[in-house]
């Protein structure tokens, strides 16, 4: 599993850090002994190498802490918050159709407008959306099953909706009246070969904006 | 975010209405290769294990996107176009760490 390794490769790096680390202290012992002018420099490019390091082996540590109650926080209350953004979305939804009179979004091409097109361009927006690792938790039981996954669709849904939504609201702060044309792309923030990274969707959604003459 | 960018209009319908297309410059693109930095993965590493929306990198995207936009609308303006038509986008991800961004269309003359 993803966490699991995540975690080992956690540990042996805080292991091997602290082992460089005292390594570098005694090695700095010994050095020290016979000149007295040499260790400020010596402390410093050795400091100048080895900081980085351990700030970073640092950073996965507390990774590595942080990990189970996060997992645990999200196992609690992603599927909560997903429905409540999926709301929010809705609501959103209802105020631009007003403001519009309609959906505003189409794949026509913009030969059904009668009174011709007085202007047009680009309008696009994007988001970047994450399942939790509870969900592809589950997600891996399910593939152990097999069938349906509806835990994914449900988060890639909310994730569509929302990119339409800020594609309409895009449209409205630009002053367009319609957006022809609209096509949705789906890209993964990771390559499916590669082991670890985010395991995140990105939702692109562009179109062209009219306004009419 | 800008419809006309530097006298060129950019749309990814085929025609622009109200338009005629007088000449065909070409197929013109723009793309750019953007990682994200050490710290911002970290945040955003544990922003991931609860799920939801991933804002930095939205934003990261976001930028690079216009930038890659920049960039062909650059490569039309060169070829002496006042217009893209026809504009699609690509992404693809090189690695865990970086992501492709690619536009491109076809640069016109518009009357």
């Amino acid at each position: 599993m993803d966490y699991r390794s995540n975690r080992v490769r956690t540990l042996t790096i805080a292991l091997l850090s602290v082992l460089a680390f005292s390594v570098v202290v005694s090695a700095q012992g010994v050095v020290e002994e016979p000149q007295k002018e040499d260790p400020p420099l010596v402390l410093f490019v050795v400091g100048c190498c080895v900081l980085p390091w351990i700030l970073f082996a640092l950073a996965w540590v507390v990774f590595g802490a942080a990990y189970p109650f996060m997992f645990l926080f999200g196992a609690l209350f992603s599927g909560r918050n997903l429905e409540r953004r999926v709301n929010a979305v809705v609501l959103r939804e209802q105020a631009s159709i007003e403001h519009f009179g309609k959906d505003p979004l189409s794949t026509l091409k913009g030969s059904h407008i009668v009174g011709g097109v007085n202007n047009s361009g680009l309008v696009y927006s994007s988001i970047v959306y994450a399942p939790s690792h509870w969900m592809l938790l589950i997600v891996w039981f399910n593939n152990l099953i097999g069938g349906r996954i509806n835990i994914l669709q449900k988060v890639i849904a909310a994730a569509r909706s929302e990119a339409k939504q800020l594609l309409r609201e895009r449209a409205m702060e630009e002053g367009w009246d319609e957006v022809l044309n609209v096509r949705i792309d789906t890209a993964e923030m990771t390559p499916a070969s590669a082991k670890n990274g985010p395991r995140a969707v990105e939702i692109f959604a562009y179109g062209t904006g009219v306004k009419y003459g | 975010m800008q419809h006309i960018r530097d006298g060129i209009m950019v749309v990814n319908t085929e025609t622009i209405a109200g338009k005629v297309i007088t000449q065909n410059l070409g197929v013109v693109g723009g793309s750019t290769v953007r990682a994200k930095n050490v710290g911002r993965d970290i945040t955003q590493a544990l922003r991931n294990i609860m799920g939801g929306e991933l804002v930095k990198y939205t934003e990261l995207l976001e930028e690079s996107r216009s930038e890659a936009i920049a960039r062909m609308v650059a490569d039309a303006a060169a070829r002496g176009a006042n217009a893209i038509v026809n504009v699609r986008f690509a992404t693809s991800a090189v690695t865990s760490g970086a992501a492709e961004l690619f536009a491109y269309g076809t640069a016109v003359k518009v009357e």
